[in-house]
């Protein structure tokens, strides 16, 4: 836990310079928070984030859950009178997030995980491989059975197929992903 | 006219009818949509922290396809579309990241193709008006709520498809239809996104305040352009505790509707997999 006056001068600046938003302009209107569709899920709003920021509070925002919630609809950025694209800002701060050590929410890294490993094997996403991987890889309470039951509508309605497409340039798709994970610093293991 | 055609994993899939359609409806108006010859996933999210180049990677490989095909390439998820716009728009300003891709991949991409979304080439042609002069089936009287979401319309400084506030696209197109748009005020909101994998629960009030505010404006049927909405809306709609509770209202892809009034058989229509059944409003 941070005690309340832990100041990072360095904070705001570097998020303003990683995302391009120039996050210390914002005079807390929080038409931001008023738009966002997840804010009431939030342990800190849009405006209260950056807030946090621009009070140096690096501890604070890297460790909470609002990071991780923002789905980049771009209500938000769309509205602020200053310009502040908050889409860009969130996902800087979650790679900040992941850089300094901080443990992601594991539900979303689960989904990414399994979301890329899938592009990895096929060249595609596959729906049903997806999924079952998203599932073993995330031991956390989560409600299997419940998803057994959505995945098994959609299969008898014809929507996901039991078997994955390969694309013919998968040999290249495998070779940018090995080359993009030797260059990558945030590859986390949960 | 010939348009390089990229569908995306959900329309090879999951939104079958969105592609069916949609292919259906393009030939009718002449335009022949062609499945680019070798494609893979595009990342299905942008890459938003300036420093990350390589999610730019998986669009990038897509673009390049295109170019190698056509002067544009036509996307009609509203994913694909959003994730492709915004490489091209990226790649056009930003010379040095498009160098940098390149070498990363081995491609030449030159940054002259267009992503187009299939409702902006039909409002260039044949233009709402032909389009209207081509319905043989006008949908009279059908109230339905055009959701536009987010990723089709936003940001606007890289889509710039239509205001991101308040836009007109899908209205006008209804209207074309012989359709009676039903402006509600949820009709930019974010469905959840896929938020619904991870937080069902978040991902559910979301919709319920979609559906709820249209079913409230008096749409019979809600109109969308995204496959992830498709599903956000519609399935919650059976499958938890809010659709039990109130009027339930299908939620179909704005081809669907368009193959119904240019009366193209049933099966161009591709409404059979929906949780909540579209079709009775179509049967005479």
């Amino acid at each position: 836990m941070a005690t309340a006056f832990e100041l990072d001068l360095t904070f705001g600046r570097e998020v303003q310079t990683r995302s391009g938003a120039p996050v210390l302009r914002c005079y807390f209107c929080q038409k931001c928070t008023a738009g966002c569709p997840v804010a009431y899920a939030m342990d800190y709003k849009p405006a209260q984030v950056l807030r946090l920021i621009q009070l140096g509070q690096r501890d604070v925002v890297l460790s909470s859950s609002a990071i991780w919630l923002c789905v980049g609809c771009e209500a938000c950025g769309t509205r602020c009178p200053n310009q502040i694209r908050l889409a860009p800002m969130f996902d800087t701060l979650r790679y900040m997030a992941l850089e300094e050590g901080y443990s992601p929410d594991p539900a979303v890294y689960a989904l990414h995980r399994s979301f890329l490993d899938s592009i990895r094997l096929w060249g595609r996403v596959h729906e049903l491989t997806m999924l079952m991987e998203y599932k073993l890889r995330s031991p956390f309470g989560s409600d299997l059975l419940a998803d057994i039951r959505v995945g098994l509508t959609l299969l008898l309605k014809g929507k996901i197929t039991h078997l994955p497409e390969r694309v013919r340039g998968l040999a290249q798709v495998r070779r940018l992903y090995k080359e993009a994970e030797r260059r990558s610093s945030t590859e986390v293991e949960t | 006219m010939r348009v390089s055609y990229y569908p995306g994993c959900t329309l090879s899939t999951k939104a079958r009818g969105y592609d069916r359609s949609g292919r259906a409806v393009a030939a009718a108006l002449g335009v022949e949509l062609v499945e680019l010859p070798e494609w893979q996933c595009c990342g299905a999210t942008f890459p938003l922290a300036t420093d990350n180049s390589l999610a730019l990677i998986a669009p990038t490989r897509v673009l390049y396809q295109a170019e190698q095909a056509g002067e544009q390439v036509a996307a009609l998820c509203a994913i694909c579309y959003h994730v492709l716009k915004r490489t091209q728009t990226t790649l056009e300003r930003d010379l040095e990241m498009r160098e940098r891709i390149n070498w990363f991949t081995e491609q030449e991409y030159q940054g002259r193709v267009r992503v187009v979304h299939l409702l902006e080439l039909l409002r260039d042609e044949p233009g709402w008006d032909g389009l209207a002069e081509r319905v043989t089936r006008p949908l009279k009287g059908l109230r339905a709520a055009p959701y536009y979401g987010c990723l089709l319309l936003r940001p606007y400084d890289e889509i710039r498809l239509d205001d991101p506030e308040s836009p007109t696209i899908l209205h006008d197109l209804l209207r074309a239809l012989g359709a009676e748009p039903v402006d509600f005020p949820y009709n930019v909101e974010c469905c959840g996104s896929y938020i619904t994998v991870k937080e069902p629960k978040i991902s559910e009030t979301m919709s319920r305040d979609i559906v709820a505010s249209a079913r409230e404006h008096g749409a019979q049927v809600i109109v969308t352009a995204c496959p992830l909405c498709q599903f956000n809306l519609d399935y919650p709609q059976r499958e938890t505790e809010f659709g039990r509770s109130g009027e339930e209202i299908p939620v179909v892809y704005f081809t669907q509707l368009m193959a119904v009034a240019l009366g193209l058989p049933e099966e161009d229509w591709g409404l059979e997999e929906y949780y909540v059944d579209p079709r009775p409003l179509f049967r005479d």
